[in-house]
């Protein structure tokens, strides 16, 4: 017999900890987002130094799991005497691992834009910043944008991991439901899989929008 | 002293003594996404409507939820109607079922990367249907898609430290409960983390030269 | 361009008096969509005939030869392969549509050379000839590679065995392709367009190999081609396609020297032949 009580009962249980799941997308996105360009650009550098640095760093934060930097994060920076609140770790440990792997799209994007418009940029007596903002970015930018729409997805699937940082957000609160009515385990899990189901449906298809409206017009 | 390199060497033994159940875990996860994959890239492209559009909803739910949530479904719920693993094996299902419906998509860009021409061609030799998938389509869809299912493996190799959240012991599970003995976290999460590096940046070095090799022109 | 109306006749005898039709098209329609591209065809076929299919593009010449192969399914009307149905089934005196494996049984008398040739990339030239014989024939690989052997060095290219189709020319390519559709032995043989995809330096040496084989007169042969003094030299009879229909059919010399109809006269005059069979 299943009542309808039990599922609000879970519902109000699991929906105030969608409110953090989302905070960690959005907010981690936006950080991985800026980072992306940094790392991208960053291995596209003139400059041997920036290159190597960039690349050591976006193959060190791509290398070595997410779960691991959380942990990372979480035990080892204490010891160094940096603490931060849970909340922050889960942010950047998603933000930097998220933007390490945007950091390829951005690089890869920007590769695949011909090299004829360097070339006409230079023609134009465009500074190189000129060439990278006006006319290979805005190019290369709608290339990154499926990408970007997978990593989104990716992002908002890496937040349930940083229930274990005792970070409240849904998955973390399943958990805890689910030590004190071991009874509705199917039932709180299977809600718990149909809210991120409903949180990533409209980004997929948020993305996709922007992705038509980028190419409008377009070839 | 932040680095302490004699308890570094004295804990070393004790984390590789598990290497084994994150290699299992990684290899025994891939081989069922393979499988499972190519099962659901067929009956996606099944000419029967239902079939082909109940696989897609699955496919899309499926990798957009977060594999950590549905290694707790597994292991949670499977008991609940008779079924039990032990918490690898459950962890191998699990991340094979979320991983088989990206590789489902990579061997459905590989199968629709094959020319018509060559289903044409097969079928003017009067090759039977086994025999045009067996011995024409497959050969050339499997050969583009190498690398990226290389790509794959590595992302599911570093994916494998979530499967401490239904106890197994991989190595990261096996650094915190060195850590939580000793109170020293600094060495064992950090040595996890660069095993997850040397290991997954030299796969993808490995990757890369194989896509430069598929991509020249065959023999 | 040599005068079309002197080149010579390797054939002459005709090969269909007494006999019946190896294949035949009756009443075919085939539309996509609401785009009609064969509007109740009738034709026959007879063993040992050579028929070349002339006609502007989009006339449904390729469409034909693409549901006799089987890689497009009639919307209406009857092909018949050496007496048998092709696409229907005969149940009980009724007829159904043809399953998979009735197709298989049929399909085995057709063969077909493409216009972009379909070799198969991930195999060697001998691969790609031996794989046929042996996997839908059972034959056995000793054989298969035997007949694959003779039948490279029939079209000039048992040099090439060991490589891959990628590294050869466009004409080498196609010399392979009608290899590969030889070794089957079908009773008819399909050419698309066999020449369109070549670089024009190529292109004899393709219509060399089609010649060659045409003299024994084992296989029925019907070429979709833009070729005219090509058609002209190796048809035995020409047939003009337009709108989805067969327009005007006849002997080589009859067709292009006296077009009945204005359309096949313009069709021709598009070609540079004049309505004697003359370049003009």
């Amino acid at each position: 017999m299943i009542l309808i009580e039990v599922h609000l009962e879970i519902l109000k249980n699991l929906l105030p900890g969608a409110v953090p799941t989302i905070q960690l997308t959005i907010l981690g996105a936006m950080l991985a987002f800026v980072l992306s360009f940094m790392g991208g650009l960053g291995r596209l550098s003139r400059f041997a130094v920036v290159r190597g640095l960039a690349g050591f760093i976006v193959e060190f934060f791509r290398g070595t799991s997410l779960l691991v930097q959380l942990f990372w994060l979480f035990y080892v920076l204490p010891f160094m005497g940096i603490r931060l609140e849970s909340g922050m770790v889960g942010l950047l440990a998603l933000g930097l691992n998220y933007g390490a792997y945007g950091s390829e799209v951005v690089r890869s994007a920007v590769l695949s834009v011909p090299k004829g418009q360097h070339e006409a940029g230079i023609a134009l007596n465009m500074t190189a910043f000129q060439r990278m903002r006006y006319i290979i970015i805005p190019q290369a930018f709608r290339t990154m944008i499926p990408s970007f729409g997978n990593l989104l997805i990716e992002l908002l699937k890496g937040t349930a991991l940083v229930s274990l940082v005792t970070i409240p957000e849904m998955t973390f609160e399943a958990l805890v439901m689910r030590t004190s009515d071991a009874a509705h385990t199917l039932e709180i899990f299977t809600w718990l899989l149909l809210i991120y189901f409903a949180i990533a449906y409209p980004l997929t298809m948020l993305m996709r929008w922007v992705e038509r409206r980028y190419s409008l017009g377009r070839l | 002293m932040i680095w302490d390199w004699q308890y570094a060497f004295e804990i070393l033994p004790r984390l590789l003594k598990v290497a084994h159940v994150t290699i299992t875990a990684t290899l025994g996860a891939f081989v069922v996404a393979m499988i499972l994959g190519l099962v659901l890239a067929f009956a996606r492209r099944s000419t029967n409507r239902l079939l082909s559009g109940v696989t897609y909803f699955v496919v899309e739910f499926i990798r957009s939820t977060p594999p950590f949530v549905q290694l707790f479904f597994l292991f949670f719920v499977m008991p609940q109607f008779g079924i039990t693993m032990g918490a690898l094996m459950t962890g191998i299902l699990g991340l094979g079922i979320h991983y088989s419906t990206f590789l489902s998509e990579v061997y459905r860009a590989g199968i629709d990367s094959v020319d018509k021409g060559q289903w044409e061609a097969a079928t003017a030799l009067n090759f039977t249907s086994r025999q045009k998938w067996v011995h024409i389509i497959l050969p050339q869809a499997i050969r583009p898609i190498i690398p990226v299912m290389g790509n794959y493996l590595i992302t599911l190799f570093k994916e494998t430290p979530m499967l401490l959240g239904i106890t197994v012991v991989e190595m990261l599970s096996q650094a915190q409960i060195i850590g939580s003995q000793s109170f020293r976290y600094t060495e064992p999460i950090t040595m996890v983390g660069i095993f997850f590096l040397i290991l997954s940046y030299g796969a993808s070095l490995l990757v890369k030269r194989i896509e430069l090799r598929m991509d020249i022109n065959r023999r | 361009m040599s005068n079309i109306q002197s080149t010579e006749r390797p054939h002459t005898e005709a090969p269909i008096e007494g006999k019946d039709p190896i294949v035949r098209f009756k009443n075919i329609s085939k539309s996509f969509g609401d785009l009609q591209v064969l509007n109740g065809v009738d034709f026959d076929l007879y063993p040992g005939e050579r028929v070349a299919i002339i006609g502007p593009s989009g006339s449904g010449k390729t469409t034909m030869a693409r549901l006799l192969m089987t890689l497009e399914e009639p919307t209406d009307g009857f092909i018949e392969v050496d007496g048998r149905q092709l696409w229907h089934k005969e149940v009980n005196g009724n007829f159904k549509k043809a399953d998979e494996k009735h197709l298989h049984e049929v399909r085995g008398d057709i063969g077909m050379v493409f216009q972009h040739f379909h070799l198969f990339p991930h195999m060697t030239v001998l691969k790609n000839l031996m794989e046929a014989p042996i996997k839908v024939k059972g034959m056995s690989k000793a054989k298969a590679r035997e007949e694959a052997l003779a039948m490279l060095e029939k079209v000039g290219m048992a040099g090439f065995a060991d490589q891959y189709p990628a590294r050869l020319s466009g004409g080498q390519q196609q010399r392979v392709a009608i290899a590969r559709a030889l070794v089957m032995h079908p009773k008819v043989m399909l050419f698309d367009e066999p020449t369109s995809a070549l670089d024009p330096e190529t292109v004899g040496e393709v219509l060399e190999v089609i010649k060659e084989i045409a003299k024994d007169r084992e296989m029925a042969m019907l070429l979709i081609t833009h070729e005219m003094s090509f058609a002209r030299d190796i048809a035995d009879r020409i047939a003009f396609f337009d709108e989805g229909k067969i327009q005007e059919e006849g002997p080589p010399s009859q067709l292009l020297n006296e077009p009945k109809t204005e359309r096949l006269g313009e069709f021709l005059h598009r070609f540079g032949i004049d309505g004697k069979g003359h370049n003009v």
